[in-house]
Formats: structure tokens, C-alpha cells, sequence
């Protein structure tokens, strides 16, 4: 357990533990939704330290961790092929596929690029027009923006080399999922402070009222989920459900609205497969019909794939809060961060690995790096 | 990815009809689009990029406070790829070559 000394707020942190503990009478179960804050959580031990009056569930907000098998799969089918320069954001290039990942992939002779913005893959295709230049365009309503923008521009300058591989998941259809699920055990969620910076909060109101489940916008500090804990749990005593803002530093309850319209232009909402989930209706964004000619899916002709995930990992009842990781029976044995099995322990964002390197092992002598 | 990086605008231009600018993370510089916030920034204002995206708009002291903890959380890693791409990304790329 880590000292609340070393938080920024040392004192802002300890008043609210305090009063977390003061309005709790009973304990009750919430979950955090984005990776980040998961990220916070364990570092931090929030968990631990708020142990009798708080259970947190990690939710699955890590964009990498719920790209579904058989996604992974069509990238490295695209990245093989000899005309394709495959570009992609760098957490995805050591997500396991069938075979073997993206960095394998690299090793063996293909022309794999790490970028940091879709449009820098935009330009490679516009300096060299006899490559077909393909991105991963994965990621939650925080990198959606950007991809539209690739595929607009795309369109706007004419160049027909380059094709985006779409594997949007947005976050509400994924919180509806988890409330719908027979077992679910969650009373309350912290919601993600930077995709609602994004989209605001307005597509929260409505699942905080029909499920009588209070939603606190949250950050991903220390003390941001402190506050986010205390004002869902003040919510919960009190008999309230509703979507209250903790993030006020960034987030306004309609987000950014250019960028949330540049999203609606280019993407349209399609059911989609969530790693170790299963299919969430109308939970993925798909390129609309106009935009098909830089689909690379259509391109490479792909879109018909799916695949069986393997059994030995557990990462969809991780991701849903069922497990916690360390009770995966592969977690820091058949699964470590350098030979990962699933998502959830390549990714930095991901519960497995959080756990795993901060040292939330089984057992004492595990050997956590 | 799901973090916003905040940094400081040094410039403003347009590109092609796209609103671009040079934006500084605490050091590392790095061309960004501004198209979402264009109307509400100038030079010298801070804002939250995710994946070379201009998201928001934020007062310095929070852009400094984020950037700590984000360092602190070692989620700085998009300043490694921002980094390892800065100069490579946009050369032609050579078979097998390192990125
Ligand atoms: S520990 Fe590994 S195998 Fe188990 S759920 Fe997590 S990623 Fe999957």
C-alpha cells in the first residue's frame, strides 16, 4: 500500500478517504471504466486502502485489451502482404495474434511502422504512391476524431493508397452490456474523464436513469478518483442516480463538438465483437458507405474473418469484472508481460498488467519485475 | 492512447485548408491538427492532444499538473513513439528496416 504523502494533495487525498469512510454504510461495488484510472487505482492501492467501504470492478476501458482476436488477425493478414506498409499506434504491435504479433510480424520482413498520428500514415501514402499504406484504426471516442479526420482528408486530397482497418468500440453500449449481464454486480461507475472530454456526457443520462445507476465523469489522478468515489458513493447512500461531473477541469456536457461531428460524418455505429466479451450491438464504429474506397477491410478483402479466442485466457470475465486478474489461472505464469497470452497484459492500460507490475501477485514470491 | 497529453501551441497554420500547428510537450515538439479547437486557441495556449489531435483546451497549471502525473504514471510512452517518429515517420520506408 502506497502513502497518501506521496500524493500531490496529500491532505485533499486524506479528507477524502476520510469522508469515503464516514458516508459509507455498507460496501459497495464500483466500476472504473477507463484504463487509466484502473492504471491509478492499483499503483496507487485505492483499492486497498478504501477496501471495506469501496469494491472497484476494472471495467473494459482499454481500447487495446477489447480489440477482439480475429482484428488482430486481419492485421496481420494485410501487414504480410508484400504492396502494404501496415502502420498502427505502438500498443498494438505486441498484442498476440493467432500467430504471432505485429513485431513478429516485423521481424520477419514486413513493412510495419509505428505512428504517432493517423495522418502521419496519411502522408506516407501521399510520398509514396506505390504502396498501398494501411492504419490500425483502433481506440475509443478519444482517437475516433482523429481517424475521421485521416479519412476525410483522405478523400478531401485524393489518395487512393491509403485505407484505414476500423476497430472502433465506444464506451456507453459496453456499461449498458455489463448492467444487462444476469451476473452483474455493479452499483455504480466512475466514467471516463477523457472520452467524455470528447463526447460529453449527455449519452450517459439516460442509462443513469433507466438502470437507476449513478454515473460520476471522473479523471484518472489520484485524487480526481478519490472525489469520483466519494461523489458516486454520496449518490448511492443518498438514493440517487445521476450523471454528476467530477472532471470539471476538462469536460463539459457536450464536449468538443466539432471533433463529435467529424466522427458522426465518417462513422456510423455497427455491432461489434469485443475481445473475450462477445458482439455488443451497435458498440463499434464502421466507415459509412462513402467513405468505402479506404475501408481496408473491403480493400483486402477481409471482412468475412472470425476467429475462436483461446480458452486459456480469461480476459473477457477480466474485462466484465468477474475476475479479478490475478485469479486468471494463467496470470504471471502462462501470462506475463513478456510472453502475454491476452490484451489485458500487453497493454499499459490493461488490468493483467497493472496488477502484475505492481506487484498483485498470488503469490508472495512471484517475482513481479 | 486513451490518455490526452497537454502541451503548449507555439504556432498556427494552415495547411491545405486544415488547421495545423507546432505544439511543445514538455520539450519534445511535434506538429499537431488544432481543426477541433481552432476558434478557441492562439500561440502560447495549452491544449490536450490525443494521437496528434488537439482535444480541449486547458489553463497551464492544469497542463502542468496532468503532465506530472502523467509522467509520474509512466503514461508518457506516446512521447517515446512522438520521439521515435519525429524525424523517421515520414522518410521512405526501406524493407525490414528498423522503425
Ligand atoms: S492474465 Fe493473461 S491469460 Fe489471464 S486474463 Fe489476463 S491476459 Fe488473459
Amino acid at each position: 500500500m502506497r502513502y497518501l504523502e506521496e500524493y500531490r494533495d496529500p491532505a485533499v487525498a486524506r479528507a477524502l478517504v476520510e469522508r469515503i469512510h464516514r458516508t459509507a454504510s455498507r460496501r459497495w461495488t464500483l466500476m472504473e471504466v477507463c484504463g487509466g484510472q484502473t492504471h491509478t487505482i492499483v499503483r496507487q492501492g485505492l483499492d486497498e486502502l478504501l477496501g471495506d467501504a469501496v469494491e472497484m470492478i476494472h471495467g473494459p476501458g482499454c481500447p487495446v485489451c477489447v480489440t477482439p482476436l480475429e482484428q488482430i488477425d486481419k492485421a496481420l493478414a494485410i501487414a504480410a502482404r508484400p504492396e502494404v506498409l501496415f502502420t498502427s499506434f505502438g500498443d498494438m504491435l505486441r498484442v498476440p495474434g493467432s500467430e504471432c504479433d505485429l513485431q513478429q510480424l516485423r521481424a520477419r520482413g514486413a513493412a510495419v511502422r509505428v505512428v504517432y498520428s493517423p495522418l502521419d500514415a496519411l502522408e506516407l501514402a501521399r510520398r509514396q504512391p506505390d504502396r498501398e499504406v494501411v492504419f490500425f484504426a483502433v481506440g475509443f471516442e478519444t482517437t475516433a476524431p482523429a481517424n475521421a479526420m485521416a479519412v476525410w482528408r483522405a478523400r478531401e486530397l485524393g489518395v487512393p493508397n491509403f485505407s484505414v482497418l476500423v476497430s472502433h468500440v465506444t464506451v456507453p453500449p459496453a456499461m449498458t452490456a455489463i448492467l444487462d449481464s444476469p451476473d452483474n454486480r455493479v452499483q455504480g461507475f466512475l466514467a471516463a474523464g477523457h472520452v467524455c472530454s470528447v463526447m460529453g456526457w449527455t449519452e450517459y443520462e439516460p442509462i443513469a436513469a433507466a438502470y437507476r445507476v449513478p454515473i460520476v465523469v471522473t479523471g484518472f489522478e489520484p485524487v480526481d478518483i478519490l472525489e469520483g468515489m466519494a461523489m458516486c458513493i454520496a449518490q448511492l447512500e443518498a438514493g440517487r442516480h445521476e450523471v454528476e461531473n467530477q472532471y470539471v477541469r476538462s469536460v463539459t456536457r457536450s464536449g468538443t463538438v466539432p471533433a463529435r461531428r467529424q466522427v458522426e460524418r465518417v462513422f456510423e455505429l455497427v455491432d461489434r465483437k469485443w475481445r473475450g466479451i462477445g458482439t455488443i450491438p451497435r458498440s463499434g464504429l464502421a466507415l459509412r458507405p462513402e467513405f468505402a474506397a479506404w475501408d481496408a477491410e473491403r480493400k483486402f478483402g477481409l471482412a468475412d474473418v472470425t476467429v475462436a479466442e483461446p480458452a486459456e485466457c480469461h480476459a473477457g470475465e477480466v474485462l466484465q469484472g468477474r475476475l479479478k486478474p490475478h485469479q486468471c489461472p494463467a496470470f504471471g505464469t502462462l501470462c506475463t508481460p513478456e510472453r502475454p497470452l491476452g490484451a489485458p497484459m500487453v497493454s499499459s492500460e490493461g488490468a493483467c498488467a497493472a496488477y502484475y507490475n505492481y506487484g498483485r501477485l498470488r503469490t508472495p514470491a512471484g517475482g513481479a519485475a | 492512447m486513451c490518455l490526452g497529453i497537454p502541451g503548449r501551441i507555439l504556432d498556427l497554420r494552415d495547411e491545405a485548408g486544415l488547421a495545423m500547428g507546432e505544439v511543445d510537450f514538455g520539450g519534445v515538439r511535434r506538429d499537431v491538427c488544432l481543426a477541433y479547437v481552432a476558434d478557441q486557441v492562439k500561440p502560447g495556449d495549452y491544449v490536450v492532444v490525443h494521437v496528434g489531435f488537439a482535444i480541449s483546451r486547458v489553463d497551464e497549471e492544469e497542463a502542468r499538473r496532468t503532465f506530472e502525473s502523467l509522467r509520474a504514471m509512466s503514461q508518457l510512452e506516446e512521447l517515446d513513439w512522438m520521439r521515435e517518429t519525429a524525424d523517421a515517420s515520414l522518410r521512405p520506408f526501406e524493407q525490414g528496416g528498423a522503425p
